[in-house]
């Protein structure tokens, strides 16, 4: 027979993924577009490019202050402190959503399965900036 | 050391009336102000940190704000103050004040105004960019504003407020304020994030609104300046920086503009020239930083430098540096105050840098320009319902020390391929030089007119530095941040004001500024989906302007010219990682962050990095790096864990020099970070 353990092992992921694994759906970042616009676009800007009160979610100095961490790591930043005026006013799946939209725009590669909306999931996929050359 | 007094003793003292006697002279080593002294000069003549050792720096001691407030922030951007033995700072979500032993970093003390809905209204959160300190050789007073726009002010000592201040160490700034702040007291927009000013025995307090790009309304709650009795919280004075009925200017807002325009407020710092008893103003744009069309005319005192009297508040002379503004280009930094040589006769100076790349220097008692600084002959655009102006002051000397227009030399260039593929993106936009007007935006082109020393270009808040030995201001510019502006007609739910910034084909929103409560009341913004127009400004993930992408310059005020320009900041991971640059030889290309502050000792300029970089020499992380003032060469740098967020200090305490800096940002949460000299024997 097998034991309850077993079977939650056999669910988490076995292999150590990054952003460009196809993390997140098409379909997902749809939703989490218009969450975007509504909940962040004021500061971040429409184009994801910033302003003066909040930086940009894409381009190089986005990337390189996330780059080697975890996704976890950036949904737990979103979902702590953001928007600066009311953290954690949305859910987690909205949180999720607008994290897959962010992750679209900036150009890693959509996928089959949706972005988790558990931290402890999102801690095992890698954020790299950079391809690795195994993926073209 | 001064034995730090404790409560009840400090209580007794509290309760002493102030006794106007012998005027507290700061020394040295002390940074009794939040741009060193109130001449906004961030020099401090000390090197036993020099180029010799900078590289040796340890750090003496950290400490992280996030338990300050009620939640961890992740963009502190305070400058601590260092005077008679205590380290004096804003720290926290709720802009609480503490104050520290600065050799150690231990807390002494702190101090949190707990606001309830009007703090989480406020246009300007987080912990600010610092606060005041005020002696009279007996007793010492810290002011600093809140968010929710009160000014506080508390004993120096024990971190209490001082009673016979204002009402119970209080006074409060959305009243008495020459105007009824609309809709209430509790959510009306108004609020600041720089640090009040002390001179003499007057605090003096500007005002900081939400951003301007998107407005809700033509009308606003307006930005006067307003000056405070030290003692009493008494006002002494207000300044209309736009005009009421009757007063100078105010037929610079036609069609009576004047009445219902807001903003103009002097959201940066406030500079002081105690001896001559005069104050320097230097004022932002008007509502909606891009389309005017609702406040015809060339709006005073709007992009304004402006003197007024320290007693008083009357302005004695103003020189207005964008007529009409229509770019965003808040003054946004202290006006230095610098006594220079001219041709051989020495001039009392204000030189004031600028988000466009230009240095403004003013005899600073006439307001008389130290060089021609004519009107030219600008671009004049056709958005419908717009008016222009059809000359703009230029400066003749020094020349611009950042970029302030586009055109097609300033794209990347490392390959002619990406030099190609920059066109492409350029092609969909207008470009010009300094003064290129904002377009419609149209899917068919152009999206807008691309612009650089605009909103986020050239100097920001952080401002300049200024050497008194050699007459030598450093300033940091971003010299790539492009900004693309285009307009878009509102739709009446989203906003009375014709034009607002957005791009064709993209959904209308408001772009608000941190910190509104953006809860069911805020109007839905129509259903109009993206066809087109995300444009991004890169290539390939490369910056689209060629570097350098950051710069620190060193300008000479007796000759008005640039002595030394340097690209400030390691060349981005995206650059020194790129495939498509593998094998070439790139010079360091700076950072294209805009709010990098500059610190100026007897020997070094230093300053830390806006970017987060890994390299083979450090992890992730920024550095704080030190030139040699006379040349830009780099003698020296130390690793910070996060971006400096906030601009350097230094202090003197029982002989050892320190520099105290503010980093955050990305996944680092707030920390001000102590370096020294290790200790002899180490």
């Amino acid at each position: 027979m097998v034991s309850p353990l077993c079977m939650l092992r056999a669910q988490a992921p076995t292999e150590s993924r990054s952003v460009w694994d196809g993390v997140y759906t098409e379909e997902q970042a749809k939703r989490g577009e218009p969450v975007y616009h509504k909940e962040c676009a004021s500061c971040h800007g429409d184009m994801l490019a910033g302003g003066e009160s909040a930086p940009a979610l894409t381009g190089g100095a986005f990337q390189a202050n996330w780059n080697g961490l975890t996704l976890g790591d950036l949904f737990d930043r979103i979902r702590k402190t953001m928007p600066q005026s009311g953290p954690g006013r949305l859910t987690r799946q909205q949180d999720a959503d607008v994290l897959a939209f962010m992750l679209s725009i900036n150009k890693f590669p959509a996928g089959k399965t949706e972005l988790y909306r558990q931290s402890e999931m999102l801690k095992e996929i890698r954020f790299e900036s950079k391809k690795p050359a195994s993926k073209n | 050391m001064e034995n730090l007094i404790f409560v009840c003793l400090s209580l007794a003292l509290s309760l002493v009336p102030a006794i106007a006697s012998a005027q507290y002279r700061p020394k040295d080593t002390e940074w009794p102000s939040y741009t060193a002294d109130v001449a906004g000069t961030r020099y401090r003549p000390l090197d036993q940190i020099n180029a010799s050792n900078f590289s040796d720096l340890e750090i003496a001691w950290r400490i992280k704000t996030d338990n300050f407030g009620d939640r961890p922030e992740y963009r502190l951007e305070g400058t601590p103050l260092m005077v008679n033995g205590v380290l004096y700072a804003t720290a926290g979500s709720r802009r609480a004040v503490i104050a520290l032993d600065p050799e150690t970093g231990e807390l002494l003390w702190i101090h949190g105004e707990h606001e309830g809905k009007r703090g989480g209204a406020a246009p300007r959160q987080l912990s600010g960019r610092g606060l005041a300190y005020w002696s009279d050789g007996k007793e010492g007073r810290i002011f600093y504003v809140t968010p929710g726009f009160r000014l506080i002010c508390l004993d120096a000592k024990t971190g209490a407020r001082v009673p016979s201040f204002g009402e119970n160490g209080v006074v409060d700034l959305k009243l008495n304020d020459d105007q009824e702040i609309f809709p209430d007291l509790e959510t009306g927009e108004i609020g600041i994030q720089s640090a009040p000013v002390v001179a003499k025995d007057t605090v003096i307090v500007g005002a900081a609104f939400r951003e301007g790009m998107t407005p809700r309304s033509m009308r606003n709650n307006k930005g006067y300046v307003r000056g405070f009795d030290v003692h009493t919280g008494k006002r002494l004075w207000i300044f209309h920086t736009i005009p009421k009925k009757g007063e100078f200017g105010y037929d610079t807002w036609e069609k009576g503009s004047a009445e219902y325009t807001g903003n103009t407020g002097v959201w940066t710092q406030i500079t002081v020239d105690e001896q001559l008893g005069l104050v320097y103003l230097p004022v932002e744009t008007p509502t909606s930083d891009f389309f005017g069309g609702h406040r015809p005319g060339n709006n005073l005192f709007g992009e304004t430098l402006v003197c007024v009297d320290l007693k008083t508040g009357e302005r004695k002379w103003h020189f207005q540096l964008v007529h009409h503004p229509l770019w965003d280009m808040d003054i946004s930094s202290a006006p230095i105050l610098a006594d220079i040589t001219v041709d051989g006769k020495p001039v009392k100076a204000v030189a004031q840098p600028s988000k466009q790349g230009f240095l403004y220097v003013f005899d600073r008692v006439t307001g008389k320009p130290i060089w021609p600084i004519p009107e030219k002959t600008v671009e004049v655009g056709n958005v419908p319902g717009e008016t222009y102006s059809p000359t703009q002051p230029i400066p003749t000397k020094p020349s611009a020390y950042s970029r302030n227009g586009v055109s097609i030399d300033d794209l990347i260039d490392f390959t002619p391929a990406l030099r190609e593929r920059a066109k492409e993106i350029a092609s969909k936009y207008h470009l010009g030089p300094v003064f290129t007007p904002p377009t419609v935006s149209k899917l068919e082109g152009p999206l807008g007119t691309l612009t650089m020393g605009t909103a986020s270009g050239g100097t920001n808040w952080p401002g300049g530095s200024y050497d008194p030995e050699t007459h030598t201001v450093y300033v940091y510019a971003c010299n790539a941040c492009i900004e693309p502006i285009g307009l878009v007609q509102a739709p009446k739910e989203v906003s009375d004001i014709s034009y607002i910034s957005g791009t064709a084909g993209r959904e209308v929103e408001i772009l608000r500024g941190p910190g509104e409560n953006a809860g069911a009341d805020s109007p839905k913004p129509p259903k109009k989906r993206a066809s087109g127009g995300f444009v991004r400004m890169e290539v390939d993930g490369l910056p689209l302007i060629k570097p350098p992408y950051g710069t620190i310059t060193a300008i000479n005020l007796d000759k008005g010219e640039i002595v030394w320009q340097i690209a400030h900041g390691e060349t981005p991971d995206v650059v020194r990682n790129s495939e498509l640059l593998k094998g070439m030889n790139i010079p360091r290309t700076g950072q294209e962050t805009y709010s990098v502050g500059t610190l100026v000792t007897k020997t070094l300029v230093i300053a830390g990095e806006g970017q987060v970089t890994t390299t083979a020499d450090h992890p992730r992380g920024a550095m704080l790096r030190a030139y040699d003032k006379a040349t830009g060469k780099e003698v020296g740098a130390v690793y910070m864990p996060a971006p400096q967020s906030g601009s350097p200090m230094t202090y003197v305490v029982h002989g050892k020099q320190y520099i105290v800096v503010a980093v955050s940002g990305g996944p680092y949460s707030g920390e001000y970070i102590a370096y020294t000299l290790p200790s002899a024997g180490e």
